[in-house]
């Protein structure tokens, strides 16, 4: 657990960076510093681990206070991410990786072979592994800098700007793995950025500070998203903000389907509208429309359609019943098992229900 | 006597004046001015890129020193130091404390600049991974300085390989011998050839020193590959190999 209580930063020449920052990040769980440039976000992290040192509150790790460790322990303690991954030049992936390890006196060998399984971890195979930093991607830099940040197996993780020197598709796709990385790993992260995608998507609970480092607003992202406490966390999350909560928001198990007799492939299709066309064991291939096609065979098959089972996040279904054939959404079971549909109005009504 | 002749006469490359021996008592100057201008440069710069103190004093002074008159300097040495040292020494000294003026400038320049020119990212990982100020400096810092180092080093070389000449003025040995000797006695072969050979001399040094580079900068920091080259594509290109190949 992280806590902030009453944490402030003055500078010298009378500036306020951070001001009267109470925070609290439970152990396991990742809690993302968003604000526009000058919030103090940035300042707020570097005092967990006293690149910066706090002006008054106090900032405790598990219960400890930070200011009472000495600086270098306790950053070894604690992972480490930056914005352009920060590896070192002179050194190859996997020597970058075991730099700390090697530092505090691991053995050579098996610091590398923990290495290498840690750059698995972050998706990068062993080919990699003797390039310089300057021979990678900068979305594979930032998968070593993040594999470094655990080498140590430290408990937990900050992370400044981690992915935002990469361009949109890989940018995602790092959130991605990320995502799945911690449910693994389950670290406890304090996250710094200024897109507040990234932080609604990877984020158990955001902070929203406004310039001057004062808390706006401190929640879950549905928390965000529905009840934003005032106009400025209002703009800052930004536009469609009723549809974007329905990406944190479930349907109730016991919401009703629409019956719907799917076919098999190569069946007459006698119906006129959209029909569902399953394998033999149930699983659905596509849809194919009955006002054109006579049977469902592998050419008038339309496969674009995507398949949800109904765990799946309300803005998913919604989405995909809206871009559905016949504006209905195919929901299978846990097994891949074609199960029914499910209309716009239908995932609206549950919604509905949900929160009445 | 042409240059070609002198180069090529026996006589010119034994002895105790010969041509071997001149070029080792010329590097002998020139290792020895080198050492002690790297023993107070290097240090001198680590702390000032360390540190981030004296540089603008530092940069100044370093600049003044390049632009000193090096032969009047060395008269002037010469003449100070002549009533406090006895010997042959009253001749080495001001020669070696004239070239380790020369050689700190780029030396002292190439560490600090180095230092300073470290990635910061990196520097600041480090920083936040733990690592000690110290620790910074010798694992980070100072291996981003060592292209800059190296090249601060070489070109102290040449200054001084190039400079090491005016030994000869206060009697000393060195290539500088066969220019001076050659002007007072209107041997222009043998000026023309002692000047050709401080010029090898510092061709071989600079090869030295690229050689120095490769085997102590990592690649990663002189961003090549280890990789082969792949083979030529193109038939030309293919056919060319083939035939070259062939012979």
């Amino acid at each position: 657990m992280i806590r902030f209580e009453s944490v402030s930063k003055v500078y010298d020449d009378g500036t306020t960076a951070v001001d009267n920052l109470n925070l609290e990040v439970p152990t396991g769980s990742l809690l993302a510093l968003v604000g526009p440039s000058g919030c103090g976000k940035t300042t707020s992290l570097r005092m967990i681990n006293r690149l910066i040192d706090a002006t008054s509150g106090t900032i405790t790790l598990d219960g400890v206070d930070v200011s009472s460790t000495d600086r270098v322990g306790l950053r070894r303690k604690i992972g480490y991410v930056i914005q352009h991954a920060g590896l070192f030049p002179h050194r190859t992936v996997v020597d970058n990786v075991a730099a700390l390890p090697r530092l505090l006196g691991g053995d050579r060998k098996k610091t590398r072979a923990r290495a290498l399984e840690l750059l698995e971890l972050v998706g990068l195979d062993e080919r990699f592994a003797h390039r310089y930093p300057w021979q990678l991607s900068g979305g594979q830099q930032q998968r070593v800098g993040v594999a470094r940040a655990l080498a140590t197996d430290p408990p937990f993780l900050l992370m400044d700007e981690p992915f935002s020197a990469v361009d949109p598709i890989v940018r995602a796709q790092l959130q991605d793995e990320f995502l799945r990385l911690q449910g693994e790993i389950g670290k406890t992260i304090v996250m710094v950025t200024h897109d507040i995608d990234e932080a609604l998507k990877l984020g158990d609970q955001v902070a929203v500070l406004r310039t001057g480092g004062v808390l706006a607003q401190f929640g879950t992202p549905l928390e965000l998203l529905t009840r934003p406490v005032d106009t400025f966390v209002a703009d800052f999350v930004g536009g469609a903000r009723g549809y974007r909560a329905l990406g944190f928001e479930q349907l109730s198990e016991e919401t009703a389907l629409t019956p719907h007799t799917p076919v098999k492939l190569d069946e007459r299709v006698s119906d006129r509208g959209w029909v569902v066309v399953v394998d033999d064991k149930g699983r659905p291939l596509g849809w194919v429309d009955g006002g054109n096609a006579r049977d469902a065979s592998a050419a008038t098959l339309h496969t674009t359609s995507r398949f949800l089972p109904l765990t799946a996040s309300a803005r998913e279904l919604l989405d995909g019943a809206l871009a559905g054939p016949g504006g209905t959404l195919g929901i299978v079971d846990a097994d891949g098992v074609f199960v029914g549909v499910l209309s716009a109005s239908s995932v609206v009504e549950a919604v509905q229900g949900a929160a009445a | 006597m042409t240059l070609f002749e002198w180069l090529t006469d026996p006589a010119n490359w034994t002895g105790s004046r010969g041509i071997p021996v001149q070029v080792g008592f010329h590097l002998l100057y020139t290792v020895i001015s080198l050492a002690i201008a790297s023993a107070i440069a290097i240090p001198l710069g680590i702390f000032i890129g360390f540190t981030g103190k004296g540089e603008a004093i530092v940069a100044g002074s370093a600049n003044a020193l390049r632009s000193l008159p090096t032969l009047g300097l060395l008269i002037l040495l010469f003449l100070v130091l002549a009533p406090v040292i006895a010997g042959q020494l009253v001749f080495v000294v001001p020669t070696i404390i004239v070239l380790v003026l020369l050689a700190i400038p780029p030396i002292l320049t190439g560490t600090y600049t180095g230092i300073q020119s470290a990635d910061e990212a990196a520097v600041d990982a480090a920083r936040g991974m733990g690592y000690t100020r110290t620790q910074i400096l010798w694992r980070v810092q100072m291996p981003c300085a060592l292209p800059l180092l190296i090249s601060g080093l070489r070109g102290s070389t040449l200054q001084v390989v190039s400079t090491a000449t005016v030994a000869a003025y206060l009697g000393l040995q060195g290539l500088g011998r066969y220019i001076i000797d050659g002007r007072a006695q209107a041997d222009f072969a043998q000026m023309a050839g002692g000047a050709l050979l401080v010029a090898l001399l510092a061709l071989a040094l600079e090869l030295l020193f690229s050689v120095l580079g490769k085997v102590l900068v990592s690649p990663g920091l002189r961003r090549t590959t280890r990789r082969r080259r792949t083979a030529p594509t193109d038939t030309a290109t293919a056919a060319l190999t083939t035939l070259t190949a062939a012979r």
